[in-house]
């Protein structure tokens, strides 16, 4: 009866060893299956866009000269136009258009101002130059583009001789 | 009950002991492989980049971090770094490349798309040598276009990138 239980024993124990055996055999062989992998690690990095306007003109100055020269007699309303320049902008931002201003009040001529062939928008009518902001392009919301300006200075013979400086702004501003 | 006499009770006790002993030894031998040094690790902290600047006619300005490095020890085999990220509803554009890579051969640029799998970063880890570790740059790149918009509408874009070193 001793003897059995002892044997019975022993068998346990051997059992157990066994058992644990097999388990350091499944960590290693786990151990090597992943061995592929040593370790990984991370970081979290965080990239921020805050909300964007430019918008820039190609060149500071232009000059528009009624001289005379096309004149026609007869006829009061003498013109002269420039498409030198260019009009550049870029928003991240939705629904945007372009306005323009000029901060001369109360001008002896009169100064016109055409968004042409502009890449993105919609380009509105030719826009006589106002110390008001006019719409000049609209639906350009997020996006980066160019067009071109096309001054057109009117003078009446009538109006006589003179100069009119004007500070021609663009702003992005929401539609 | 019945009682066991003294010769049972000290050769149970023994037993009991060396079944002890043996599970002592099996957790310890566990603990002992796990216990090995981390073989890579990114320092530096979160890093953010701020776009904060854009050319008219242009595109934003991108934005370059490199305030983190990544470190890594020699392997017994020769090893590689793959890198991943995941970036729900990503927005933006974000690249990474290993700058003062002196034990292994940095990869070209890598742009991080959220559930992209794992591209190599860097390769060609040497086995051998008296080297144990290096710790080359991240030199992370932010970029936008106007048309992907900003975070104040889109939100920021938060990347989790992991970088795993491997038997190549």
């Amino acid at each position: 009866m001793r003897k059995t239980r002892t044997m019975k024993s022993g068998r346990s124990l051997k059992k157990l060893v066994l058992f644990h055996a097999l388990i350091l055999c499944l960590f290693c062989f786990v151990g090597r299956a992943t061995a592929q992998i040593y370790g990984s690690d991370f970081h979290r990095v965080t990239v921020t866009v805050s909300t964007l306007t430019a918008v820039q003109v190609s060149s500071g100055s232009i000059s528009l000269s009624i001289t005379g020269a096309g004149a026609v007699a007869g006829q009061d309303q003498m013109t002269v136009v420039d498409q030198t320049t260019n009009l550049l902008w870029g928003t991240n931002r939705s629904t945007r258009k372009i306005t323009v201003r000029t901060n001369l009040a109360a001008p002896q001529f009169t100064l016109k101002v055409l968004a042409f062939n502009p890449t993105v928008g919609t380009a509105m009518p030719e826009v006589t130059v106002s110390t008001t902001a006019t719409d000049f392009l609209r639906d350009i919301g997020r996006s980066s583009g160019t067009c071109a300006l096309r001054y057109t200075g009117i003078a009446l013979a009538s109006q006589g001789i003179g100069n009119d400086s004007h500070t021609i702004s663009f702003t992005a501003t929401a539609q | 009950m019945k009682t066991m006499n003294p010769v049972e009770r000290k050769r149970c006790r023994q037993q009991r002991m060396q079944i002890l002993q043996c599970t002592v030894l099996t957790v310890l031998m566990f603990l002992a492989s796990q216990a090995t040094a981390q073989p890579i690790d990114v320092r530096g902290g979160n890093p953010t980049l701020n776009i904060t600047a854009g050319v008219a006619g242009g595109q934003p300005t991108p934005r370059v971090n490199t305030a983190t490095s990544i470190r890594y020890w020699r392997q017994a085999a020769i090893s590689k770094i793959t890198v991943r990220t995941t970036c729900p509803g990503q927005s933006f554009t974000l690249t990474v490349q290993a700058t003062g890579v002196t034990r292994g051969v940095a990869a070209p640029q890598v742009t991080l798309v959220d559930g992209m799998l794992d591209v190599d970063f860097i390769t060609n880890i040497p086995s051998a040598g008296t080297w144990t570790s290096t710790t080359p740059t991240l030199r992370y790149t932010a970029s936008a276009t106007f048309a992907q918009g900003n975070s104040a509408e889109e939100g920021n874009d938060v990347h989790t990138v992991t970088y795993t070193i491997q038997v190549q």
